[in-house]
């Protein structure tokens, strides 16, 4: 019944908001070519499976899989295909654990590729088809085209992004300081991390706030840019991960809970009252991944986290809502250095999404920074010794989250 | 592999153009196959969908039927490739032991979007689709042009298998109205309308909207559900190259590979034999002959020589297939559930008498790119 699962290594291509050198294919190469290459006993033949997701609406290429088929040595393979909007990183990693963890016959090692070129197509007409779905329902309860186009258009994901970004604010009494306090941090780890996007070694909290607002209380310093990426992860059995590397990061919990749809659904089946920073689904999501893999005091237990926040509200959010810091007081923790590179629960050090955001690869690309944290092979290693992390994501509207926990020992599980 | 049971299922009415909303067919698929073992939502401890973004014309087409596809509070993901996949997805799940009961569920409308051009999005954006000289169905004419002349097969052999799906389809109360025609002739399908030659119309698997639903349990849990399990024994899939000048279109080498697999997990030596019902997903009446030689049911370039009639010697789609209905992200996953109905005896009057073992396939990509087959046994 269910197969100890590993993380062997993990690669990245280089990410840009114009990656206009490569072709969708190319790209995803990259970033299988980085991950293969520090596990020198792995070829092509050594893989039995693969697992893949991106957000095929940004770049106009519906299941984009079929077109890319030997540029990742996926002929003859089997193949599946996962996509669930900002979350797909995230579920491309956990149907990674699953395809090892399932047992099926001759499926031991599988590579789990996201990716997003997003300079292809246009990411925010994408998004705004996840509005634009319910027009009808809009122009039905008398609200006009262009009122549309303003709460829409005005940046899909921001429009909704700053709701849960006051919300937030009014809880916790935060400023806008606090806010760029975070975007400062990130900004300054990605300038360490050779493939991250927005690399900014010597921004000031005072650059941040001096940029204009894209919407209350997000400013344009403040967001993350829009990125062109992939990124790797090759997951195997605990058998063949001791043979593979020195470190096998182990896969002890996985857990992917929807909450309802935070804004409102069809005939206003979710409820477009609901607190967009509540997030039930990730506390429900942390607390069965921890109980997976046997974690009580999250706060104690976990060494290191990787968060998905396009937005800095977000990341102060996350952090408490998956139970890392006690509510309202992640602000301070980001003051008093808690969460900085030798802090002790260092946070988002290769920059997180804020500073890189290539979709499909994005929440891919937080389990992958974590286990590279725990090999000790990050490219914005931190100093103290990394035992256990996280990898969350987040993504649909406001409603989907997932979470991976990883070690270095493996987890008998619950059950 | 452990076997996994499918313990629960339900299919909506197949139309053309259903004159109610997915959200309310979601929930009706979903809702049926609960309420055939008597379970409650809060009983789902996964839920998988399979929708298409470029199908339902809407991104994260997933984020909004979470309530409706019974994804609420539990442990939920999209599979985005055939409904079959989804299953896979759900399979997986249980198999690792972190789940218990696993909801399935796919399917779209394709009466709000044109099918056939959307999927000129799958070509490669570069070479191919400036020139749309290849899409779905162009290319289904590459692959029965090169059948034919390969194995000297003729029009009339392939407008059979349209046939015989059809009047098949007839005697299944789901299936696509206009695809049923108990009095079809081989010149019928002939000399309909010409897709691309040599495809007719009536060899295509038409579009249309429905949702289909299904529960997967582990062994132990699916015994205390029904008295009456189906067992997945065996699972494979595989994927060929992209360019069709890379692969031999007269055969399908993943669905060799995806069948070899199936096989190997379910312990089959001699598929001809030991098969009784295959459920095949065949977007083209072609795609039939091809599959079940790849599958190892006939001889290559044979595949015409069989009696794949409802009671012959191997039935192959006696619900009527795809042919008989073809919801895109449903199909695969209606081919599952129609062969468990044969297992179960509930096939009414396309019933295959003393069905023990069956087959059931799904596919996506240009010329079948991609292919999932299962092995299913019945408890009886």
């Amino acid at each position: 019944m269910g197969r100890q699962v590993a993380i062997v290594s993990a690669g990245f291509s280089e990410h840009a908001s114009k990656r206009s050198d490569v072709s969708m294919p190319e790209l995803v190469s990259e970033a299988i070519e980085d991950c293969l290459k520090k596990v020198p006993s792995i070829s092509f033949d050594n893989i039995d499976a693969y697992v893949n997701g991106n957000m095929p609406a940004f770049e106009g290429a519906n299941i984009p899989e079929l077109w890319m088929t030997d540029w990742m040595g996926a002929r003859n393979k089997p193949l599946m295909r996962v996509t669930t909007g900002g979350t797909t990183g995230g579920s491309v990693a956990i149907a990674g654990y699953y395809t090892v963890s399932a047992g099926l016959p001759g499926i031991d090692t599988v590579l789990a590729v996201g990716f997003e070129h997003q300079s292809q197509g246009d990411t925010s007409v994408g998004l705004a088809s996840v509005a634009y779905g319910e027009i009808s329902l809009y122009n039905t309860l008398g609200i006009s085209y262009d009122r549309l186009t303003r709460i829409f258009s005005a940046g899909a994901a921001i429009g909704v992004g700053s709701y849960q970004a006051t919300n937030y604010m009014r809880k916790t009494k935060i400023t806008e300081e606090d806010l760029a306090r975070v975007v400062v941090q990130n900004r300054r780890n990605a300038a360490k991390t050779w493939w991250a996007h927005l690399k900014m070694p010597n921004l000031t909290i005072e650059d941040v706030l001096n940029t204009p607002y894209l919407s209350f209380p997000l400013r344009y310093g403040m967001v993350c840019p829009a990125s062109d990426g992939a990124c790797a992860v090759l997951f195997t059995t605990e058998e063949k991960a001791k043979d593979m590397c020195d470190i096998p990061v182990y896969v002890n919990g996985v857990a992917s809970v929807a909450h309802e749809t935070a804004v409102m659904g069809y005939d206003s089946s979710g409820s477009g009252q609901i607190d967009p920073s509540e997030q039930l689904g990730a506390m429900k999501s942390s607390e069965l991944a921890y109980s997976q893999a046997g974690i009580s005091f999250p706060r104690k237990e976990i060494d290191y986290a990787e968060v998905y926040a396009p937005f800095p509200n977000q990341e102060l959010m996350w952090v408490e809502k998956l139970g890392l810091f006690e509510e309202t007081t992640a602000p301070q923790m980001y003051e008093n250095g808690v969460t900085a590179l030798n802090g002790e629960l260092p946070i988002c050090c290769s920059g997180g999404v804020n500073s890189t955001n290539a979709i499909g690869a994005s929440a891919l690309e937080r389990p992958a920074v974590s286990a590279l944290q725990i090999m000790g092979k990050a490219s914005n290693q931190v100093p103290k010794i990394v035992h256990t992390a996280i990898g969350h994501g987040w993504g649909g509207v406001l409603n989907l989250c997932t979470m991976m926990v990883m070690s270095d020992e493996p987890q008998r599980k619950w059950r | 592999m452990e076997k996994v049971g499918i313990v629960g299922y339900n299919q909506v009415k197949l139309y053309s153009d259903a004159n109610y909303g997915r959200y309310e067919m979601i929930f009706e698929a979903v809702r049926g196959a609960l309420d055939m073992v008597g379970l409650k939502k809060k009983d789902i401890t996964t839920a998988i969908s399979c929708t298409n973004d470029y199908y339902e014309g809407r991104t994260i087409s997933n984020c909004y039927t979470v309530e409706v596809g019974g994804g609420y509070m539990s442990d939920e993901s999209k599979v985005e490739m055939d409904g079959a996949y989804a299953v896979l997805y759900g399979l997986m799940r249980i198999l690792s032991g972190n789940h218990k009961l696993a909801l399935v569920w796919g399917g779209s409308m394709a009466s709000c979007f044109p099918y056939h051009s959307t999927r000129l999005y799958e070509t490669d954006p570069t070479w191919e689709r400036p020139l749309a000289y290849v899409n779905d169905i162009t290319a289904a004419g590459f692959q029965m042009r090169s059948y034919m002349e390969k194995f000297g097969v003729s029009a009339e052999n392939i407008a059979k298998i349209a046939v015989k799906d059809r009047k098949n389809a007839t005697k299944n109360p789901l299936a696509l109205k206009e695809s049923q025609n108990p009095n079809i002739t081989i010149k019928d399908v002939l000399e309909s309308e010409i897709y691309a030659d040599p495809v007719t119309e009536l060899m295509v698997a038409q579009p249309c909207d429905g949702i289909a639903a299904l529960l997967l349990a582990p062994e132990k849990q699916a015994l205390k559900i029904t008295d009456n399990p189906v067992w997945i024994t065996g699972v494979g899939y595989s994927q060929d190259a992209y360019y069709l000048g890379d692969r031999d279109l007269s055969t399908c080498k993943s669905m060799e590979l995806a069948g070899k697999m199936a096989f190997d997990s379910a312990g089959i030596r001699n598929p001809r034999e030991e098969i009784d019902v295959a459920e095949l997903f065949e977007a083209y009446a072609h795609e039939e002959l091809i599959f079940s030689e790849a599958l190892g049911l006939a001889q290559k370039g044979k595949g015409i020589d069989i009696d794949t009639n409802i009671n012959g010697d191997l039935s192959i789609n006696p619900s009527g297939g795809a042919i008989g209905g073809n919801p895109p992200c449903a199909t695969g996953l209606i081919r599952i559930i129609e062969a468990a109905k044969q297992l179960r005896g509930e096939g009414n009057a396309y019933q295959v008498k003393g069905a023990k073992k069956a087959i059931a396939s799904g596919q996506i990509g240009m010329c079948a790119q991609n292919n999932i087959v299962y092995v299913l046994e019945g408890s009886n």
